[in-house]
């Protein structure tokens, strides 16, 4: 029994038996739902919304958010594309050149953060705004389309079985983060700064340069996410990220996150985003309306603060 | 041991923040194997002194010597490596994390990306836990610890960092009479280790009980400079600190026992688990509420103002039971007034100007036929009680933030004042205000009960207690213990109340 009500507190036991259930439901109606083309569409989903997931994650450990992903993310895609269908420089050096852009969009939010002492909302509302018009003043709203055969090959290619390389990428990220949070000062400071901003400047730790590398961090995930849907859709689409803003906070919240900071889970996070992956899945197997993926992802945020909300008040109870 | 060379000094410090001057001028000395009192009042530079010798501030003026070489500290962290250590008064750790990571958090900004090794880590807290009586496994976290605990690790954290000098400031303010027994037990043991300590309260009982020199401010400057404990007494402290001696005798006789009951409660029990209280407050009449933290008391005051529900027992005003289903209608339709001790959090708006934080209460009755609402009308009601109570602010507009706590204080009694309420409940009224607010605050209690007001106050400062009280219930583990009719002198009633909660503890323990 205590061994139950152990699990139950851990971030990832209530998102694994939801996938659990999940899966078991969507099965018992759908036999092609773990066909292995199927697993594979869902695999792929997967390794772009995670580091989507990711990418707010670690903003949301230290307190703020950051509503430029999104904007990010697509600038560093069609900056890769562009790169290489204008200058011709070869892939491997664009998605550096890519990546670096996303950290520095991601350190300008951070910088910008310290420096006015503005809230995060509304300096990444702002360079959400930026970043997108650079993006449309660039592209002119038209997708780039040389992208190389090589990227394209990445971006098809399988590992074995219904396994997708482009997977590889954020198993290393999920793990390098995982560590990074658990193991890391680094990552042990940026929670420190989320839980307690001001005890954590007493203990020494500078705030501002953790919100920076974070914001850094940030910027270079939705950057590698951004890298990854171009390679999947083989197109540099102008639109890539637009849609990530509401998933991005549905996964770490489902995953146990507490907004406030201080508290995030990469494990659980993950989960979240399987379970949106699944269930966006099985309403197109159903033959559901796909728009009402919106609202069941708005439904899935409700219901995992709330639970959230239960869950806090059981095992940290301080007592007033 | 006094009289060794000096660890620590500070020398004509001055700091100034734009518009004031802070300090100007203060000294400090400090011994290792000493115990050193910070006294002043609010306001009077503690802090601000605090904050410089730790790193947080940087002094305008002045210089800071350790081991008699002049020192410099960029930010907290240049202090710690130094050897100075501080427990600031609000909890400084971090809920999820470990004991052990939270007390050896410093160490580790040394690096960004050095794994962690965290048996090492545990094995490292072990030493700085045993010597401060900490029987806990070091991986537990901190959430799961009692405030007191929490402050012991801060103590820890702060020792780790081989603090040859520790600021404690105000660390009693939320621990009970047997946990500060306690600490101070190891305050005394780390003196005796060689330790400088440096202790700030608000208690001058607890002060004159543990520490053996005193540096008192006033007004950012010097009252006295490190000067021997001995044969400085309360009185001396007192004049020190608001420059000149304390406002005694204020508690008066006033016969109340013909007036008619306000309040009456009978056998009433909360679901909070408050059990067969018997409570009876007359017009005009301050009944103390008495007890250690944890014992209830605040808890029963919500559930009269209707915060909490009732499970049993009746509740009568002016005579007639009645139900409360919420707080509106305690305010609105039978005049009960709650203070909370929680004067930032629960009491007032900050943000918001003196008028609207007194206007509150009084919005309903106010608003015209359409729910219109006029500053014009507001101001009309609640002048006469902000001159009345002589709040100090430059204008109605000014945000209560920048008010200081006297006079914050001030404003939530003139809430309730403008709300018209028969019954007032005061919770901790003279939590974080300075001894000279205090005594006006309890003239202003005293004449408000006076001009028929019936109040209750809460308190675990026994002094405040038999200064202000006509009858003292003492209440202890939710339930009311016993009542005493205060005669006002401390020898007889001080030891009356503390034999009331000890019978009920001693079977207990």
């Amino acid at each position: 029994m205590t061994q139950i009500s152990r699990l139950s507190r851990t971030d990832w036991f209530g998102p694994l038996l939801a996938t659990i259930i999940a899966i078991v439901v969507i099965r018992a109606f759908s036999a092609n739902f773990l066909s292995s083309f199927n697993i594979q569409i869902l695999l792929l989903a997967i390794a772009v919304n995670a580091l989507v997931a990711y990418s707010q994650m670690i903003i949301i450990a230290i307190g703020q958010m950051n509503l430029s992903v999104g904007a990010i993310g697509g600038l560093a895609a069609i900056s890769f594309v562009g790169m290489i269908e204008v200058w011709g420089i070869p892939a491997p050096l664009a998605v550096i050149l890519a990546l670096a852009i996303g950290v520095g969009c991601g350190v300008i939010n951070g910088v910008l953060i310290r420096i006015t002492g503005i809230s995060a909302f509304v300096i990444t509302l702002a360079t959400l705004s930026i970043f997108k018009g650079i993006n449309l003043g660039i592209t002119e709203a038209q997708p780039f389309y040389g992208v190389p055969d090589s990227v394209k090959a990445f971006g098809s290619a399988l590992v074995f079985g219904p396994i997708p390389w482009l997977v590889v990428p954020t198993v290393l990220v999920a793990v390098g983060l995982w560590f990074m949070l658990s193991r890391m000062p680094v990552g042990r400071f940026i929670l420190a700064v989320g839980s307690n901003e001001h005890a954590a400047g007493l203990s020494g730790i500078s705030v501002g340069a953790t919100v920076i590398i974070a914001h850094g961090i940030s910027g270079l995930l939705a950057a590698i996410a951004g890298v990854l849907v171009v390679a999947r859709l083989q197109i540099g689409q102008p639109s890539i990220g637009d849609d990530w803003l509401i998933l991005s906070f549905a996964a770490p919240v489902i995953g146990g996150a507490i907004l406030a900071g201080g508290h995030v889970s990469v494990s659980a996070t993950f989960l979240g985003v399987v379970i949106v992956a699944i269930i966006t899945q099985a309403l197109v197997l159903f033959n559901i309306d796909p728009f009402l993926v919106q609202v069941v992802l708005g439904a899935l945020i409700l219901a995992a603060v709330g639970l959230n909300k239960l869950r806090a008040r059981a095992p940290i109870g301080q007592g007033t | 041991m006094t009289d060794s060379t000096p660890i620590f000094q500070a020398r004509a410090i001055e700091k100034a923040f734009p518009g004031v001057m802070a300090l100007s001028g203060v000294d400090m000395t400090l011994h290792s194997g000493s115990i050193h009192a910070l006294l002043g009042e609010n306001g009077a530079g503690k802090s601000t002194l605090i904050k410089v010798i730790t790193g947080v501030h940087a002094p305008t003026a002045g210089t800071l010597l350790l081991d008699g070489e002049q020192v410099s500290f960029a930010n907290p962290r240049d202090a710690i490596v130094q050897g100075i250590g501080v427990v600031h008064q609000e909890r400084n750790l971090f809920p999820r994390f470990s004991i052990a990571e939270n007390i050896h958090l410093e160490q580790l900004a040394g690096g960004l990306i050095k794994p962690i090794d965290y048996k090492e880590l545990n094995e490292n807290a072990r030493p700085w836990l045993r010597a401060l009586d900490l029987d806990i496994d070091p991986a537990t976290p901190v959430s799961e610890l009692s405030v007191a605990r929490m402050q012991l690790v801060e103590i820890a954290k702060a020792l780790s960092l081989q603090s040859r000098v520790l600021l404690l400031d105000e660390p009693t303010a939320s621990l009970t009479s047997s946990e500060t027994d306690r600490l101070f037990t190891i305050l005394r043991r780390l003196r005796d280790s060689g330790t400088s300590l440096v202790f700030v309260s608000h208690k001058l009982e607890e002060v004159q009980e543990i520490c053996d020199r005193v540096t008192v401010l006033r007004d950012g400057a010097n009252a006295c400079d490190s000067q021997p404990m001995q044969g400085v007494g309360r009185q001396d402290l007192v004049r020190m600190m608001i420059g000149r001696a304390e406002g005694t005798a204020s508690w008066r006789a006033s016969d109340t026992s013909t007036h008619p009951e306000v309040l009456g409660l009978s056998d009433v029990s909360t679901t909070l688990g408050h059990k067969g209280i018997n409570l009876s407050v007359r017009k005009g009449e301050v009944v103390g509420l008495y007890g250690l933290v944890g014992a209830g008391r605040t808890e029963l005051a919500k559930a009269i103002m209707g915060k909490f529900a009732l499970t049993g027992g009746t509740v009568a005003i002016n005579g007639a039971p009645v139900t409360i289903p919420n707080v509106a209608a305690a305010i609105h339709d039978h005049g009960l007034g709650y203070i909370s001790e929680d004067r930032k959090n629960e009491g007032l708006i900050l943000q918001h100007s003196v008028l609207s934080n007194v206007g509150v209460p009084i919005w309903r009755k106010l608003a015209g036929r359409f729910g219109t609402l006029f500053d014009r009308d507001i101001r009309k009601a609640a002048l006469p009680y902000l001159q009345k109570l002589e709040v100090k602010t430059p204008s109605l507009s000014q945000t209560v933030a920048n008010l200081s706590g006297g006079n914050q204080q001030k404003i939530s009694v003139a809430k309730w004042l403008a709300a018209g309420v028969q019954f007032l409940i005061v919770d901790e009224p003279s939590v974080g205000i300075d001894i000279k607010t205090k005594a006006y605050l309890h003239e202003l209690l005293r004449d408000l009960a006076d001009q028929g007001t019936a109040i209750l106050v809460i308190s675990s400062d026994m002094p405040e207690m038999i200064a202000l009280a006509d009858r003292i219930a003492v209440m202890d583990d939710y339930r009311i213990m016993g009542e005493i009719a205060n005669t006002g002198k401390y020898d007889e009633i001080a030891p009356a109340i503390m034999a009331l909660i000890h019978d009920s503890v001693a079977p207990a323990a």
